[in-house]
């Protein structure tokens, strides 16, 4: 079994390309101050951002077909392994999924068919790609997003609460739990929390979606798809909540040593207020970027939490792809993938850019 | 300095997205499809997790082996594999007969018998789809291989099937090739492309209802099924992606009925309320294949097996340094069968016996022996050598099974207890099949299923089905080659004559195991675990010891009923579920408040 488990350093930092130092969303510090204050800088920086995201996202489709096809083994050989399979067979199959043509060809029609929106037909579901990853991709996003939500709120809150209150035992406590949350595999996590709640004491169902046979839209099968949430979800939340919190607390912990919060004490503000309308405001700013950043990446997570607990989204579609090997699916849900965390990526640039009125020079 | 609430502007925008996102999420949620099947009626439901593959339920294209064992319960075949031992016995036909050579098989089929859409099924539905497969190639995908010696197939009236083979075979051709009602399939459009996944029209126990994928498939019985319809009403597989999940939803009563546990698994079943377990006998052997000098079926040699292994005094001293016992009992905590050859003991009609004068057990010193006599003479380190060269073997395994990682560690100490340097080289089992295929290995750890009748597994030891460097070809067990072997199969292949026909097979098998192109190592258990509170009377095959899934026949779900003292099963969520809901939905929205409850102010004058 190898699943992709989260990992909050891999490849989610702002690409730094070349010419001006770019932000460091993480530091507050280097906010890139180097912008010519005209009104065209903001075009340019948005098309040199876009160009980067644009040449990615060709990388990923080449490195897509060619990827998977050095990958070892050939799918029909797999397929017919301990099978009665006459040569005729296997030649029928090798035909039927185009793997008879040169290679050549093969990504002439793989590239034609992602400018057409064409993803290709996948082996073993013999649908065509698009059309499974749109099947697949709502229960995901039901997940990852009802998890995103929570985790951005909680760490938010909590990241804020600790910064303010920082080495008091709320502090300690509150950070500690939290990464350690970060640190354990997802895994292992979710296949502990499936036993505790799902085996021995039987309160929430132990995979799945929804009871077989239930209308998703009546009250019963509402109430049903959530008690199936629970346990993913907070999976997912409690390995990804960590960075929320550690973003906000460091970026809250630098406004703190700030000037301008101690003209606002000295204008008779309470301490709550000087929190609330001057000090958190100016935190969010690195943190909205980090945030982003990390949607992207809490895809990766998805895949892990829905192969514990059966969920039925796009995880578990790769991982059947990888399983035999399903070649176009494959592609299709890489291609997939990776364009959501670039855009999640170029997001953030964009937003941070929005954001900041520092930079934005408005 | 700035105002504050230009940014909070910003960061409300954001937090929105970030909700409406949330909200997309959840609309596009539903199922493509609305849901097909209302709630079971009945608590009457066999309930089995699964985490199969499927592509379709098409016959005549889907291979896959959740949809096989599908098949088996939707469509009859000719003739059936019994659950007493998987010998012949009354499908479709009540008997058959065949000429003195074995070339033309007669077959009477059973009178007034139903489709489950009450149609009536003939011999005319038999000859419709063996002739499909014959004649069209996209038909032919699944079964092809079945039918390929099938001359022709005539129906001189409703109640017969003749079938006139290319060649005389002594195995039954009846068997296993799923018989499809010709008034439904003549009418699709494109019948390889057909998915066959509603409503489906069969002659067997269950037909399927609806499947949604991977969520779930219903069956539901068939009441014009000949043998009498099932005690069940439905039969539901479930999707679990992982076998530890599977585990968890026994214990809590999601499911009725699991399979394919590891001994780990089982154990830890075994104090679990309500949970009957199943340690049956299964249909599998596991050997180590060593490369004899692998060539294709002309002779034409390639990969890279070591030159001594071309020796079978060498093979055999492999065989004789490892304690298979041992093996059986600690690598596979005593779930597996001892085994002789490559059929497994479930077929004691067929299986090596284990008194013949052939097998030699564990032996160091025979070993040793048969390693001197081979030349290879002990060296320094104790390894051996011959001219110069000392003897060091590769052992491919796949890194992530931990049954052939335990192996490899029991084997390396054993082999050089008798001079051989082994080295085990453990892989992704996609680089195990490349290297295989191309006989770039010294010995691997393999293993197959076997079929009631042994002649497949016989002719894929023979020499013409040797496949080529790049698999092109036929099939073969270990890439061996005997032309003594070949003799024997071609005998056994066309004699009718049962008694003599199993006195060939133990010829050949008593051949493969003296050449030792191969190690069986055990014939291992198929782990099971069913709810006693909610069924029982599963049947077996073998009927003593043997497993519910998987058989070759559809006996095992089709004899249960539900358990005469019911029990309530937990399926509802206890209090602690609900206080479970409710603390996330106060986090959600006392995040949230917290978030609107700063307050626009305008006091900023900095």
């Amino acid at each position: 079994m190898s699943t992709p488990t989260h990992d909050p350093h891999s490849g989610d930092r702002p690409d730094r390309g070349t010419g001006t130092a770019n932000p460091d969303p993480t530091n507050p510090a280097t906010v890139d101050m180097d912008e010519p204050p005209a009104g065209g800088s903001f075009t340019r920086y948005f098309l040199r951002k876009l160009g980067g995201a644009a040449t990615s996202m060709v990388l990923v489709i080449v490195l897509g077909f060619f990827a998977f096809r050095m990958l070892p083994g050939d799918p029909v050989l797999k397929i017919a392994k301990e099978r009665p399979m006459s040569p005729a067979q296997i030649a029928e199959l090798r035909s039927q999924y185009g793997l008879d043509k040169p290679v050549i060809v093969q990504f002439w029609d793989y590239l034609v068919g992602i400018v057409t929106g064409d993803l290709g037909e996948s082996y073993v579901y013999r649908k065509s790609v698009s059309s499974l990853i749109g099947e697949y991709l709502g229960p995901t996003l039901l997940l990852t997003a009802t998890a995103a939500v929570i985790a951005i709120v909680l760490g938010l809150w909590l990241g804020q609460i600790s910064a303010w209150r920082r080495n008091s035992l709320f502090d300690k406590i509150a950070s500690s739990t939290s990464l350690i949350f970060w640190s354990v595999p997802t895994f292992w996590l979710g296949l502990i929390l499936l036993m505790i709640f799902g085996g021995t004491l039987q309160w929430l169902p132990t995979g799945g979606m929804i009871t077989p046979g239930l209308d998703p839209w009546s009250p019963a099968g509402i109430i049903d798809v959530i008690k199936h949430l629970i346990l993913p979800v907070i999976s997912l939340v409690a390995v990804v909540y960590a960075q929320f919190l550690m973003i906000m607390r460091a970026s809250l912990l630098e406004e703190m040593s700030e000037d301008y919060l101690t003209t606002a004490r000295a204008k008779g503000l309470t301490e709550d207020e000087v929190r609330r309308r001057h000090a958190v405001p100016n935190a969010l700013l690195p943190t909205v970027t980090v945030v982003f950043l990390h949607l992207g990446g809490l895809i990766a997570g998805a895949v892990t939490v829905e192969a514990v607990f059966s969920w039925p989204g796009l995880g578990k579609l790769t991982f059947e792809a990888i399983r035999g090997p399903d070649l176009p699916l494959l592609q299709g849900t890489f291609v997939v993938f990776s364009a959501i965390i670039i855009v999640m990526n170029l997001a953030a640039d964009i937003v941070y850019r929005f954001l900041d009125p520092r930079v934005r020079r408005a | 300095m700035f105002t504050s609430h230009s940014l909070r502007r910003g960061w409300q925008r954001c937090l929105a997205g970030v909700a409406a996102l949330a909200l997309a999420g959840s609309m596009a949620a539903s199922p493509a499809q609305a849901a097909t099947s209302p709630a079971p009626a009945s608590d009457n439901v066999l309930r089995i997790a699964t985490d199969g593959f499927i592509d379709s339920f098409n016959p005549f294209t889907s291979f896959y082996l959740v949809p096989t064992n599908t098949f088996r319960y939707m469509y009859e075949n000719l003739v059936a594999n019994d659950a007493k031992d998987g010998s012949i016995t009354e499908g479709l036909a009540t008997e058959w007969n065949t000429d003195s050579e074995g070339k033309v098989w007669t077959y009477t089929i059973r009178p007034d018998m139903k489709w489950s859409d009450g149609e009536p099924l003939t011999s005319k539905d038999v000859a419709w789809t063996y002739n499909q497969m014959m004649e069209k190639e996209e038909m032919a995908v699944a079964n092809g291989s079945l039918v390929e010696n099938f001359d022709k197939v005539e129906t001189p009236d409703d109640g017969t099937v003749k079938i006139t083979l290319k060649k005389p075979q002594a195995n039954n051709p009846g068997q296993e090739i799923p018989v499809v009602p010709e008034h439904v399939w003549s009418k699709i459009d494109k019948p390889g492309e057909f998915k066959n996944d509603e409503k489906s029209v069969g002659s067997g126990p269950f037909q399927l209802e609806s499947y949604e994928a991977n969520k779930s498939i219903t069956l539901k019985a068939n009441p014009n099924f000949w043998r009498g319809k099932p005690k069940l009403d439905e039969i539901q597989y479930r999707y679990y992606t992982n076998s530890d999940a599977q585990v968890q939803a026994i214990r809590s009563g999601e499911v009725d009925f699991i399979t394919g546990l590891s001994p780990d698994q089982f154990t830890a079943l075994e104090n679990a309320d309500n949970v009957e377990l199943n340690d049956g006998n299964g249909r599998r052997f596991n050997g180590i294949s060593i490369n004899p000098g692998v060539a294709d079926a002309k002779g034409k040699e390639f990969g890279t097996g070591h030159e001594a292994l071309k020796d079978k005094k060498v093979r055999q001293a492999i065989r004789a340094g490892i304690d298979t016992e041992t093996l059986r009992k600690q690598v596979m905590q005593d779930y597996a069968q001892p085994a002789t050859s490559f059929i497994p003991a479930v077929y004691p009609d067929w299986a090596l016996k284990s008194d013949n004068s052939v097998i030699s057990g564990f032996d160091v010193d025979r070993a040793k022996k048969l390693l001197d006599d081979a030349g290879w003479k002990e060296g320094s380190g104790g390894i051996r050598e011959k001219d110069g060269e000392k003897l060091q073997l590769r052992f491919l395994t796949d890194a992530d099974a931990p049954i052939e990682q335990s192996t490899a560690k029991f084997i390396k100490p054993w082999m050089k207890d008798i001079g051989i340097d082994l080295k085990n080289e453990s892989s992704d089992v996609d680089t195990v099949s490349e290297r295989t295929t191309k006989g770039d290995y010294d010995m691997y750890f393999s293993g197959w299923s076997i079929n009631p009748d042994p002649d497949y597994q016989l002719s894929i030891n023979t020499c013409g089905q040797r496949p080529d460097a790049d698999g092109n070809g036929g099939t073969s067990q270990d890439g061996w080659c005997n032309k003594e072997f070949d003799k024997l199969y071609k005998a056994q292949h066309v004699e009718l004559d049962k008694a003599k026909r199993q006195d060939l097979v133990q010829k050949a098998l008593a051949i493969h195991y003296e050449e030792a192109p191969s190690v069986t190592l055990w014939y291992p258990n198929q782990l099971e675990a069913y709810r006693s509170d909610r069924f029982d009377n599963f049947t077996k095959q073998p009927s003593d010891g043997g497993a519910i899934a998987n058989q070759v026949g559809y006996w095992g779900y089709s004899s249960v009923e539900p358990a005469s003292e019911e029990e309530a099963t937990g399926g509802g969520m206890g209090a602690g579920g609900w206080i479970g809901i409710a603390a996330a939905v106060i986090v959600v929205l006392g995040g949230g408040g917290w978030l609107l409850s700063r307050r626009k102010k305008s006091d900023d004058r900095e």
